[in-house]
């Protein structure tokens, strides 16, 4: 049985000078889990997640991490057992060379000297960048920025990572390899939380959405029964990804992602075939 | 209250300045402060703004008693103090009351000063906020990572140290970015510039004027 690592409940936040923006959300991520949140602009993903990490507390509501009450929480509290990576990475790298950088959470937890060297090694080759160690973090890509900034969270051996858009603005390429390296975390033992807005990634990657439309979750279920038809995902500022949208216009095809599709297609193209045999 | 044009608060941060040199005690100064705080009341300034004036008073109070640890005389160190507040009350009513691009335009049109000069002052002005947010930013980022802002004030100097080259770089970064942005939409091109913005000076701009200049006048004689 899973353990239930966060676990959010009757959440409500509001900005000053803004209406609500979470209304009392229920949310719950089990140990494990590749979770993505979704929805449109200002629908309060970021702030669900800021909330989780203690970067802004609720008006109401209770989130419990690992069992435990965060209200009394700071972020430094929570580091221990969350890592957030921010929507941009130029504005969480402040260090003069990427071990530098990745250095700074395991030096701040107090860990010995050779521990740290240690797990900065670990974390630079699981991310890919041990050859860029001594590299100044501001001069490198923004793919390999959104690397470090992953390898520093990681470093700190957090049980679940929250990542805030962090495909958003990279190549297709840079996507890819980094959407590798979250499910090679996850494969780990890492709990992903990972908020987005490319519903190709979702379907092909996460293993359940929640989506959060005005404040409410709305759904929350595996990407098979998002795109299932059911829901009138537009109402909620989604789009299907290219294969659910394209399957959807073929007979006898419901494919949820591109190798459902390709699978299902060529049955069809098979099984015809066979009948003119 | 009557809007004053950005020509006439600018003429009042001087004239502001040149009161608290000219008046000698500790009661003037201080009506001086109390008036100031009355007229930015007047205009219901936002929490931000109150919380600047907070901080000027926190920095006066902090410099008058640096200066009376040191060996002034107290009336001295509160006048000292007083004075620093006054001087700084006026940019914060000023700013707070004022459009940039109205001060933009009030400085180049009726100031004659050049436009890249005005802009250059004006722009540095808005990137205060712009650099607060970095600096909120880069501390959050720490913080996500462990750091706990307590310790003594000497770890809490150190540990504001790291967070400056950041804040710097993205500095020239950002601004570097603006200059190209400014470029590419005919900034520094010869020729008239036209200001929508509305500073034409007003009755009670000179009604203000009339009074700064009395008052000056009077505290020089005196």
């Amino acid at each position: 049985m899973p353990e239930t690592l966060l676990n959010i409940q009757k959440l409500v936040f509001a900005y000053k000078n803004a209406g609500q923006t979470l209304a009392e959300v229920d949310f719950a991520v089990n140990t494990g889990e590749f979770v993505a949140l979704v929805g449109r602009n200002g629908s309060g993903k970021t702030t669900l997640t800021r909330l989780a990490m203690a970067l802004i507390k609720p008006a109401s509501g209770t989130i419990y991490f690992q069992g435990k009450n965060t209200a009394t929480m700071t972020p430094a509290d929570m580091a221990c057992g969350i890592g957030y990576v921010f929507q941009n990475p130029d504005r969480q790298i402040f260090r003069d060379t990427v071990a530098k950088e990745v250095a700074y959470g395991p030096q701040q937890l107090g860990f010995a000297p050779e521990a740290v060297n240690e797990t900065v090694a670990w974390a630079l080759s699981m991310t890919g960048l041990t050859e860029l160690a001594g590299s100044f973090p501001r001069l490198l890509s923004r793919g390999q920025k959104q690397k470090v900034a992953i390898a520093s969270a990681i470093a700190m051996q957090p049980k679940m990572l929250i990542l805030d858009e962090p495909t958003s603005g990279q190549d297709p390429w840079d996507a890819q390899n980094l959407m590798e390296l979250l499910t090679n975390l996850n494969q780990q033992g890492i709990t992903i939380i990972l908020v987005t807005h490319d519903m190709e990634i979702i379907a092909k990657y996460a293993t359940r959405v929640a989506v959060l439309d005005r404040g409410h979750k709305v759904f929350d279920g595996t990407p098979s029964e998002l795109f299932a038809g059911s829901h009138d995902i537009a109402a909620w500022g989604l789009l299907p990804p290219t294969a659910v949208a394209l399957g959807q216009q073929l007979a006898g095809v419901n494919a949820q992602n591109e190798t459902e599709l390709v699978q299902q297609i060529m049955s069809i193209i098979k099984g015809r075939t066979g009948d003119y045999a | 209250m009557p809007k004053l044009a950005p020509l006439t608060k600018l003429i009042l941060t001087a004239a502001v300045s040149v009161w608290a040199l000219l008046i000698p005690t500790l009661t003037g100064q201080m009506a001086l402060a109390a008036g100031q705080l009355l007229l930015l009341a007047f205009y219901r300034p936002t929490g931000k703004h109150w919380q600047a004036v907070s901080g000027l008073a926190l920095f006066a109070a902090l410099l008058a008693a640096i200066q009376y640890v040191f060996g002034s005389g107290l009336e001295f160190s509160l006048m000292s103090g007083l004075k620093m507040f006054v001087m700084s009350l006026v940019f914060v009513f000023m700013l707070a009351t004022t459009r940039l691009q109205d001060l933009t335009a009030a400085l180049v049109s009726q100031c004659r000063i050049p436009y890249e000069y005005a802009f250059m002052f004006t722009s540095a002005l808005r990137f205060v906020p712009d650099f607060l947010e970095e600096s909120q930013a880069v501390r959050e980022a720490q913080a996500c990572r462990g750091y706990v802002f307590r310790g003594n004030p000497l770890k809490r100097l150190m540990d504001y140290v790291a967070i400056v080259e950041p804040l710097v770089l993205r500095a020239v970064s950002r601004s570097e970015t603006m200059a190209m942005s400014l470029e590419l939409r005919g900034f520094g091109r010869k020729g008239r510039r036209q200001f929508t913005a509305d500073v034409a000076l007003s009755s009670p701009d000179y009604v203000a004027m009339i009074f700064m200049l009395v008052l000056t006048i009077g505290l020089a004689i005196v």
